[in-house]
């Protein structure tokens, strides 16, 4: 009978044109909004580091003095990633920051360009699992042993090397040359979770080189830098003992256990650090560092911001405000064929038949009022891209969108779809047999 | 085959209560043939209704083919209609976007047919009409009397118990009642009960048995047999 439903909607539809497509028109309107605001939610509030998201964290310290910010700050000072690297107690750790360099190779072909550097630890790699085309990261030595080495993403190799191993190739970075020892493939996790402060929806870096290097070559920060109290910083080794933060830390702690210990070597560690007359802001050694597991710390860092939440419930009412117009317009249409109801209620059709009949033709509609809305939503999504430049990472219509958005059309159209149904079935055949 | 006992039928309103049939007792005999006549508002069309488990009624016994059917819920009162019960109304009342064999198909599908048995009952039908080589036109490319000859094959297709005929000819002009008329006669000598509403007494005198109701009760009976009319003295005796 499902089929037989279909050819009677079809029919049914090519009979009322007008009334059908100004139906198909409010869904796909109402469908093709909110696809593209639950679109932009969505790869906003995606969590890309999938399974490991709750093992990896980032460290949050309280150094900030009395009467200063209010809440703890998303990233930590130099001295205290140095002192908390040494402590070695995480599975895997990575302290980095964005950097900006000029690049260029031997070949005097290839024009030198600035490019966006990640300076960070060889466990950067293993944390967010990064994957090589080529060789490796640089050995776990030359994070305290600083070498000038570099890897390079697959892109940039392409443009620098033409896409073969560069593997031991030299790049020269701000005219200093370093090794390349590993390319890393195509990698743009989106949202950017391993450092949201410096936009959480731009493309990963090109460039990778050891934080080691930073005393000593005086990398300049690319991000944010804060701090909570004046502080006179003459020189670059003044920056690396004060009080501002500019740096993120990452850990590696697989089990629960992991992090209970880890929070505990923290406590320690500001304890020592109270003693040294830092931490001045009277908080509890416990209460002065947090972990964040990728989660907290996307939200942390309002990778969804508050408007998208409000947007998304603005545009699921405006749906609403749609669903009940075709509720309307097919309370019209249907009611307008009870006499054709009555005359199948007289020959055999029940309630529940002729309900199904027009709950199949509801569906049709909502199916091509999500398709329709599909096409609103990719050309929405494509003119924000295009008229905005709204990150192309927010604009694309993910896979799951195509099969989600019909599914969503027909289900809300169906529920629109239910009371209109139901008077017509309720339908007494005896009323419109004589009238017909 | 259809017994009522005292059925009463009351539409109510706010202000008023109307008596649309009032201990209404008739009983039809399997391969008869009965026509119901009355003045406009008598109750006919709410008698058929009734009969046809098109509406319910406020008291009374109804029982078809032995089945006290006064209780039954939807589903079962649709499946009985379409099993047992064949319609024609006065305005044909088929569905205009189906081509003929769709239409005669409808009932068929509700019973959940096979597409090949459907197909060949369609044919059987529309065959028996007369109108089985013009399968594929649209109701509205029919005379009047070819489109209620269609709807005879739709209450026809599904090999009904009996036939209910709402003025089957009201709308139609002499010659095409007489066709209509005769087929109808044809079905019925076939072995299939009838029960037709009509105003014309014509039509109404070829029937096996005529039934007068006036204010929702059975006030004549009349036989005919062979064109001779027989006035029966008492209801009871004319009901049985």
């Amino acid at each position: 009978m499902f089929l037989y439903y279909v050819d009677l909607a079809w029919r049914s539809i090519k009979k009322t044109p007008i009334l059908s497509l100004l139906m198909v028109l409010a869904i796909s309107v109402g469908i093709g909004i909110t696809i593209t605001t639950l679109n932009v939610y969505n790869m906003m509030a995606f969590n890309p580091a999938g399974e490991r998201a709750e093992q990896l964290n980032t460290v949050q310290l309280w150094s900030q003095g009395p009467d200063s910010w209010a809440d703890y700050h998303s990233q930590v000072t130099y001295q205290d990633v140095m002192n908390l690297r040494k402590g070695k107690v995480a599975n895997e750790q990575a302290a980095m920051f964005r950097s900006g360099m000029a690049v260029q190779t031997d070949d005097p072909q290839i024009l030198p360009s600035l490019n966006g550097v990640r300076v960070t630890d060889s466990g950067f790699f293993n944390l967010f699992e990064v994957p090589f085309i080529y060789g490796n990261s640089w050995d776990k030595s030359v994070d305290e042993q600083a070498a000038f080495q570099a890897v390079i993403g697959k892109k940039l190799n392409q443009k620098l090397f033409g896409g073969e191993n560069s593997v031991g190739k030299t790049i020269y970075l701000n005219r200093k040359p370093y090794q390349v020892v590993g390319v890393i493939d195509d990698w743009h996790p989106q949202p950017k979770y391993y450092d949201p402060t410096s936009g959480a929806f731009s493309k990963a870096e090109q460039i990778y080189i050891p934080f080691s290097l930073t005393a000593s070559e005086e990398f300049s920060v690319w991000g944010n830098m804060s701090g909570w109290k004046y502080e006179r910083l003459d020189d670059y080794q003044d920056r690396l003992g004060s009080e501002k933060v500019w740096i993120q830390y990452w850990v590696d702690l697989p089990t629960a256990e992991d992090r209970q210990s880890y929070k505990r070597y923290l406590s320690q560690y500001v304890e020592q650090q109270k003693e040294l007359g830092r931490f001045t802001d009277g908080k509890s050694p416990e209460e002065s560092a947090q972990l964040s597991n990728v989660d907290a710390w996307l939200e942390r860092n309002h990778v969804v911001p508050e408007d998208n939440k409000i947007l998304l419930g603005l545009s699921v009412l405006f749906l609403s405000v749609c669903l009940v117009n075709i509720l309307g317009l097919m309370l019209t249409k249907f009611l307008k064929r009870a006499p054709e109801v009555g005359v199948r209620r007289a020959i055999g059709a029940s309630r529940s038949q002729i309900f199904s009949q027009y709950m199949v033709e509801v569906g049709v509609i909502g199916l091509f009022g999500g398709l329709l809305g599909l096409a609103w939503a990719w050309g929405a999504l494509y003119g924000l891209s295009a008229r905005f430049g709204v990150a192309e990472g927010l604009t694309h219509l993910s896979l799951s969108m195509w099969v989600i958005t019909p599914a969503i059309a027909v289900g809300t159209a169906m529920l629109a779809g239910l009371y209109p149904a139901w008077v017509v079935c309720r339908t007494k055949p005896s009323v419109y047999l004589k009238s017909q | 085959m259809l017994t009522m006992k005292n059925i009463n039928k009351v539409f109510k309103t706010d202000l008023v209560e109307t008596h649309a049939l009032r201990d209404f007792n008739l009983s039809v005999q399997e391969g008869e043939f009965v026509a119901v006549t009355g003045p406009s508002g008598s109750g006919k069309t709410t008698f058929l209704n009734i009969a046809g488990l098109l509406e319910g009624f406020t008291h009374g016994d109804y029982f078809l083919d032995g089945v006290n059917i006064s209780n039954l819920n939807d589903n079962k009162a649709a499946a009985i209609r379409n099993e047992k019960i064949g319609f024609i109304f006065q305005g044909f009342n088929l569905i205009p976007d189906l081509n003929l064999a769709e239409n005669v198909e409808v009932p068929l599908r509700y019973r959940g047919f096979s597409a090949k048995e459907r197909q060949r009952r369609v044919k059987e039908a529309l065959e028996k009409v007369g109108l089985g080589a013009r399968m594929k036109h649209l109701p509205s490319q029919l005379s009047g009397g070819q489109q209620q000859r269609v709807a005879i094959a739709r209450a026809l297709a599904g090999e009904p118990r009996f036939l209910l005929a709402d003025e089957p000819t009201g709308n139609l002009d002499s010659l095409m009642a007489r066709q209509v008329m005769e087929l109808l006669e044809a079905i019925n000598k076939a072995g299939t009960t009838i029960i037709m509403v009509t105003h014309d007494p014509e039509l109404a005198r070829r029937a096996q048995r005529n039934i007068q109701i006036v204010d929702g009760q059975v006030c004549d009976f009349t036989l005919y047999q062979g064109g001779q009319n027989h006035q029966v003295d008492t209801m009871e005796q004319a009901a049985s």
